[in-house]
C-alpha cells in the first residue's frame, strides 16, 4: 500500500452515543481484541464470516499470512479500553485491469450498531480510496443478515449494481441473496 | 496609525515580507493588513466572477470588515503597489455556527484564494505558514472549512481529488489535521474536508470539547 494511506491516522470519531473511538490501522498486536470481536458475532451471522477467524489458531494465521500490500485493514477501536467495535478491509488489485477497483468488506461489533461507526469507516474509506486513485468501490452484503450496512452505503451514495440469487447457504442450508454495491468516485465534475 | 499613501502605507504595516520581484512588481507578503488600507488596493483581475468559480470575497469593503472586527485579520500578497494577488481572512466563528459554541477558543480560517494569474507559485502556503507564526494561535483551535463548491477546478486544472489532497497537503505543513465532523455543511458532500490545528496551551479538556463538538456530542 502506498504511504499516503497511512497519513492522517488515527482519526477520531465519537459515536452517537457518546462513545470517543479512534480509527486506525490494524496492526498485528491486535490479533486478541480481534479475536474478542470476531467471536462476539452469535452463531447465525458467524457463518457468514469468510474465515473461521473465531478460532485463534486459523485467527493467528490470517493475521500473520494478512497481505498487506493489497488488503488495507482499519479499525475502529474504544479510545479507553481498545476494544475493536468494528473492520474495514480495502482490497485492490496492485495492477493491471482491475487496479482502479477497491473492493470493501465491513463488519460492525453486534453490541455497538445503530451507532454510525459503519457509517464514519465506509466515509472514511471513501476517502482513502479518492487519495489512492480507486475510481469504483464495491461492497458485497448478505440479503437480511446485513441490512444496516446495505442502508448505510445507499447512504453514501452506493447503489445496488446486482442481485445474486440464493448465492449464499446459511447453517440451517438455506439460501440467502448476495446484494452487490457500488460506489462511483468521481474524480472531476461532470461536463454535462 | 495615519496612512499618507498606499507606498507609505504598506511599508508601514509590521511584518511585511518581500517575497519575489515578479515582471508585474515587486511580490510583498502583508501577514495583517490594517482596515484603512483596503481602500487603496484593488483586487486582481484573476478574483472574481468566473464561468464556473466565483471568489468568495470579491469587495474591499469586506476586508474591511473583517480586518475592523475584534482579532479579524486579512492576510494579502500584494504585487507592485495596490494590486491584491492573494488573500487569507480569518474571524471568530458567527454565533450561528456551530463552532461559535467554543466561544473564542475557536478561529475559522475562513477564505484563502490566490487570483488565476498568481497560481502555483507557492503563495497560499506562504501566506498561511506567515500567519500561523503569530502566538496568538498557541491558544486557539484555528480550524478551516474545505467545501468543494468553492473550489476553482476549471482554473486549476485538476480534479476534485487533487484539489483536496492539495488543501490537505498545505495545511498539514502548517501544523493542521484533517478532522471528522458530521456538522451538516461539511457531511453534504463526501470530498469536502475539515481540519484544524490545536495550538500548544490548548488544554485537553478543550480538545476534547472539541471532539464532542465535531458530532454535536452534548455531555452533562
Amino acid at each position: 500500500m502506498p504511504n499516503i494511506c497511512l497519513k492522517g491516522y488515527p482519526k477520531e470519531i465519537v459515536a452517537k452515543d457518546g462513545t470517543p473511538i479512534v480509527i486506525r490501522p490494524l496492526v498485528k498486536e491486535d490479533e486478541q481484541r480481534l479475536l474478542a470481536f470476531f467471536n462476539s458475532f452469535g452463531e447465525e451471522e458467524s457463518c457468514f464470516l469468510r474465515a473461521d477467524v473465531q478460532d485463534p489458531e486459523v485467527l493467528h494465521t490470517w493475521i500473520e499470512e494478512f497481505d498487506f500490500e493489497r488488503t488495507m485493514p482499519l479499525l475502529a477501536v474504544k479510545d479507553d479500553d481498545g476494544e475493536v467495535l468494528a473492520m474495514l478491509r480495502l482490497y485492490r488489485r496492485p495492477a493491471g485491469c482491475m487496479r482502479h477497483i477497491g473492493h470493501i468488506r465491513i463488519l460492525v461489533h453486534p453490541a455497538h450498531r445503530q451507532q454510525r461507526i459503519g457509517t464514519w469507516m465506509l466515509l472514511d474509506m471513501v476517502r482513502l480510496a479518492m487519495d489512492m486513485g480507486i475510481e469504483k468501490l464495491v461492497a458485497e452484503f448478505v440479503a437480511g443478515i446485513e441490512e444496516a450496512g446495505i442502508i448505510g452505503a445507499h447512504r453514501l451514495d452506493f447503489f445496488e449494481q446486482a442481485v445474486i440469487k440464493d448465492y449464499i447457504k446459511d447453517p440451517r442450508g438455506g439460501y440467502r441473496d448476495l446484494v452487490i454495491m457500488v460506489k462511483n468516485l468521481h474524480r472531476e465534475w461532470s461536463d454535462f | 496609525m495615519t496612512f499618507r499613501s498606499v507606498p507609505e502605507a504598506l511599508t508601514e504595516v509590521p511584518d511585511v515580507r518581500i517575497l519575489w520581484e515578479t515582471p508585474r512588481g515587486t511580490l510583498r507578503l502583508v501577514p495583517r493588513c490594517p482596515p484603512e488600507v483596503f481602500s487603496r488596493l484593488e483586487l486582481d483581475k484573476g478574483i472574481g466572477n468566473f464561468a464556473h468559480y466565483s471568489s468568495i470575497i470579491q469587495k474591499m469593503e469586506v476586508f474591511r470588515r473583517v480586518a475592523s472586527q475584534k482579532d479579524g485579520r486579512v492576510a494579502l500578497a500584494v504585487v507592485g503597489e495596490r494590486l491584491i494577488a492573494a488573500y487569507l481572512a480569518c474571524w471568530y466563528p458567527s454565533p450561528e455556527d456551530r463552532w461559535s459554541r467554543l466561544g473564542e477558543l475557536m478561529y475559522e480560517m475562513g477564505a484563502i484564494e490566490v487570483s488565476r494569474n498568481f497560481r502555483n507559485m507557492g503563495i497560499a502556503a506562504k501566506m498561511f505558514l506567515m500567519t500561523m507564526e503569530d502566538d496568538f494561535f498557541e491558544d486557539k483551535i484555528a480550524y478551516m472549512n474545505g467545501f468543494s463548491w468553492h473550489w476553482d477546478l476549471d482554473g486549476s486544472g485538476l480534479t476534485m481529488a487533487q484539489y483536496r489532497a492539495m488543501i490537505v497537503n498545505m495545511l498539514s505543513k502548517a501544523g493542521f489535521e484533517e478532522m471528522y465532523t458530521n456538522e451538516p455543511n461539511i457531511a453534504l458532500r463526501q470530498e469536502n474536508v475539515f481540519m484544524a490545528r490545536f495550538g500548544s496551551r490548548v488544554s485537553g479538556r478543550d480538545k476534547a470539547r472539541f471532539r464532542d463538538l465535531r458530532f454535536n456530542i452534548v455531555r452533562r
